[in-house]
């Protein structure tokens, strides 16, 4: 017993300079010969990013070291590191699921100008003019609804009806201070000004509206019949509608400001340690097999290019009026908006 | 022994230094960067949101520390003092809830009270909706799984006492009497310290908070990172939430103060023998406690996970994420323990006065965001030379790892110090032994004890950690929990359930059968 303790308490002693070396250990570097590869930061949800990732590595033979996001509302996320690790990068490319992150590090310098030759076909207004970031499959903003407890021609048809009285205490959003919804509250403030949308959230904020940490949390409530409608994303409501569950989606504004579209975005690192090897990514990433991809899987993003087949319950880009937006004009409001919109909803 | 090249000294300050590097450093970058931003002092005068939140911290910290309290220190005296059966059964049993991911009980409640929950599909009723999402659910959820901290540390001081005060006490009072006015007394500084710490993880915690939609202090902090990526405004807006902790800190330090009963006896042996007609009502609550902390979250999650089409499909792909946390976290632990026993030996030895400051200094650097320590981290670590060698690598993992759980390593174990007299060193120092041969053969073997619960601690908590890991993970690389949180945001709620199950049981597994191992090796 008592040699137990003495050998236990002497590995104790060791162990300070032993977790020294593990440190050391693990910071020896790769040797010049070791195989291609490239760091991609990933926004898009992973279930739906990975293996679009792993294809590549099938197809080139790079190894791809992905490092995905969760939630924004459940860690601070990929954008504050690409921040932080600006003055010496890791990432090579950043893979954004909605336009906001990507303005954001633009406007830090995060990014690097790169026009891929893939980007043929995508529409110029999703391209940016200078070169740091080109956007390809979109999600898009819906309203879901329960469809046991509401018919398909009574669901609302414009964000704006979720301040109706009818609704009262029956309508869950997101934080709008994060993710997509923050891009769409920003867009709406570009789009129809201070005013309407001031008056639109005190609207709500008086209807009881329900503010949820997520998108996936909005779909759940209304899936489990918890709240009658929602506001939410394409792919979160195509997952509920897949498991089965009594939920519908209205493309909303159709017939007035247009359907928020969220195209994807892709960006080259400033200062990226594989620069070449990032560009073959971005090149790959943008072509109409990863669009094909990924209007295939359960993410259901809606191609933007003519002719690539979309997903089988959502129309094709053709079939939908976007609302026209000034990606700059929404990403330079971003904080005073978030502000804005939290101290009306009291959070 | 205190002389400049004495062993005593070199050991002390090593250990001092490699916490300066690992915990204050990346406090003192984010400081020093905040620092010169003036634009963002103004946040530091609080407007009335902002005092609400915080106010709302402070209730859900001293909720849950009191709850907790109340909860774990009686099963504590249970397991110190009342005979049961099976008692190594009910220990791991009731320790469990504290290995469960905070934000997975908090789930497992959501399924339970929502008002789509089992409750309200049971009784046609939303009875429970109100309350799940609501500050006191907020202090219930922690407080269950927070409370068995307070019963271990309850026990481990119980069975430190000198059992002749007690049985002095015995031959003229009933056991009651003894109790409150002998037993408890006695206890009760480290009753206080398991008090503090509960506090700390409760106000810096964010999953369950925001889950439950409880506004506290930490959204505005992460708030300042996610929706704004203003890191100066986050790292001034921790001052009020470190302040916080800090006038906590310095009020239990004057409570308990240095109150601790110097023993000659560890923690094992004979115990006295007056409780044990309390024995029925003792199971009954230990089966009360059991049933709602840990059963009844498991079985509501085990329900939700019978969902899922093939559990396959959710194990599949995680072999890696499993044995790369476990792996961390195990060396996380072991490295904290290591330089924490020597941390928390010079506490234990300074003046009173250096004492309170060195415990006010751990529990602030413990409070401190895990956001804050994860872009601290990069900022010290992603650089040119020996530094950047490291950053890019598992080792940042393991860096995380101990900038946050480091200081409570060294608060646990300097409790557990200061229960080992000076005199026992210098009864060794007359006798001829060095300084090292004194630390080995008489005051380390009576701390074993605690050094085994801070590497459990530690281990747990760093199992557990995402919001620093996630910022400095080397890409290609993920632990469970990254894993887990990557996954969920687009996964139905039974996959999240089953998800939740896995993490819950991979360090449930490893833990439950070493602490069985260990009581059918030294039963009762």
């Amino acid at each position: 017993m008592v040699a137990n303790v003495r050998r236990a308490i002497r590995a104790m002693v060791a162990v300070p300079l032993v977790g020294v070396g593990v440190v050391a250990g693990c910071g020896v570097q790769q040797s010049s010969d070791a195989p291609r590869e490239v760091s991609v930061y990933v926004s898009t949800d992973r279930v739906f990013s990975e293996p679009v990732l792993r294809e590549y590595e099938r197809r080139s033979g790079v190894r791809v070291n992905a490092v995905y996001d969760t939630e924004e509302t459940k860690s601070t996320g990929l954008a504050n590191r690409l921040i932080a690790e600006m003055h010496r990068p890791q990432a090579d490319v950043f893979w954004s699921n909605e336009p906001m992150r990507t303005l954001v590090l633009k406007s830090r310098g995060v990014l690097a100008p790169y026009r891929s030759p893939a980007a043929e076909g995508i529409p110029g207004a999703l391209v940016d003019p200078e070169g740091e970031w080109t956007g390809f499959s979109a999600r898009i903003r819906v309203i879901a609804y329960n469809t046991t407890l509401v018919k398909r021609e009574e669901a609302p048809q414009s964000v704006f009806d979720l301040a109706d009285e009818r609704w009262r205490g029956r309508v869950a959003i997101a934080d709008p201070r994060f993710g997509s919804t923050s891009f769409h509250v920003a867009a709406l403030y570009a789009q129809v000004g201070d005013a309407k949308m001031d008056d639109f959230f005190r609207r709500l904020k008086a209807n009881e509206v329900r503010v949820v940490d997520g998108n996936s949390v909005v779909r759940d409530l209304v899936a489990r019949g918890e709240v009658s409608v929602g506001l939410t994303d394409t792919d979160d409501v195509n997952v509920a509608i897949e498991n089965g569950q009594p939920v519908g989606m209205v493309l909303p504004d159709r017939d007035g400001l247009g359907v928020p579209v969220m195209p994807n975005m892709l960006s080259l690192i400033a200062n990226a340690p594989h620069p070449e090897e990032g560009r073959r990514v971005i090149d790959y990433l943008l072509s109409p097999d990863v669009e094909r991809m990924l209007a295939a899987s359960e993410a259901v993003q809606i191609p933007l290019r003519a002719g690539v087949p979309g997903p089988r319950n959502l129309p094709s880009i053709d079939g939908v009026r976007p609302m026209t937006l000034d990606y700059t004009k929404a990403a330079a409001r971003v904080e005073d908006v978030t502000l804005r919109a939290a101290g009306l909803l009291g959070l | 022994m205190w002389g400049l090249r004495s062993s005593r000294t070199l050991a002390v300050t090593g250990a001092l230094a490699a916490f300066t590097l690992l915990c204050v450093l990346p406090l003192a970058y984010m400081l020093a960067q905040a620092g010169t931003a003036a634009a963002t002092h103004a946040v530091l005068l609080l407007d009335a949101r902002q005092r609400t939140l915080l106010l709302n911290t402070a209730a859900l910290g001293g909720g849950t520390a009191l709850l907790a309290t109340l909860i774990g220190a009686p099963l504590g005296f249970v397991l110190a003092r009342v005979p049961l059966r099976f008692k190594p059964v009910w220990r791991v049993a009731l320790a469990a809830p504290l290995l469960l991911p905070p934000y997975v009980i908090a789930l497992a409640w959501v399924y339970l009270g929502g008002s789509a929950g089992l409750v309200a599909a049971a009784t046609g009723r939303d009875l429970l909706s109100g309350w799940t999402y609501s500050l006191p659910g907020a202090v219930v959820v922690l407080s269950l799984v927070f409370y068995p901290l307070s019963m271990l540390t309850t026990e481990v001081a119980l069975r430190r006492i000198e059992p002749r005060i007690e049985e002095a006490a015995f031959v003229v009072a009933p056991p009651g009497r003894v109790l409150r006015r002998i037993t408890l007394p006695l206890a009760a500084p480290a009753v206080g310290a398991a008090a503090l710490v509960i506090f700390v993880l409760a106000v810096s915690e964010f999953g369950v908070p925001g889950l439950l939609r409880v506004r506290v202090f930490t959204t505005e902090v992460f708030t300042a990172f996610a929706a704004l990526y203003d890191f100066s405004r986050a790292t001034i807006l921790t001052l009020p939430l470190l302040g916080l902790s800090i006038v906590v800190a310095a009020v239990a330090a004057l409570l308990v103060g240095e109150r601790l009963l110097v023993t000659r006896r560890g923690a094992t042996g004979a115990r006295p023998v007056a409780f044990e007609g309390w024995t029925r009502r003792a199971t009954g609550a230990a089966w009360c406690v059991l049933a709602v902390a840990l059963v009844a979250p498991l079985a509501v999650l085990t329900r939700e996970a019978m969902g899922v089409p093939s559990v396959t499909a959710i194990v599949k792909g995680s072999g890696e994420a499993i044995r790369s946390s476990l792996t961390l976290a195990a060396a996380g632990a072991t490295v904290a323990s290591g330089v924490a026993v020597w941390i928390g030996y010079a506490r234990a030895r300074a003046r009173r006065r250096v004492g309170v400051c060195a415990d006010v200094l751990l529990v602030v650097l413990f409070a401190v965001p895990s956001t804050v320590v994860g872009v601290g981290l990069i900022g010290v670590w992603n650089r040119a030379g020996v530094f950047g060698r490291v950053y890019g690598t598992d080792g940042m993992l393991l860096l995380a790892y101990l900038a946050r759980f480091l200081p409570v390593a060294a608060l646990a174990l300097a409790a557990g110090m200061r229960y080992v007299p000076a005199s026992h060193e210098e009864a060794a120092a007359v006798g001829g032994a060095g300084w090292w041969s004194t630390m080995i053969h008489v005051v380390l073997p009576q701390v074993k004890l605690a050094l085994l619960a801070a590497w459990v601690v530690v281990f747990i908590l760093a199992f557990g950690e995402l919001g620093a890991s996630i910022l400095v993970a080397p890409p290609g690389e993920s632990t469970l929990p990254i894993r887990i949180y990557t996954i969920i945001a687009n996964a139905p709620a039974a996959e999240v359930a089953a998800l939740a199950l896995l993490q819950t049981a991979v360090v449930l597994a490893p833990l439950s059968l070493l602490a069985l191992g260990i009581a059918i090796r030294r039963p009762e």
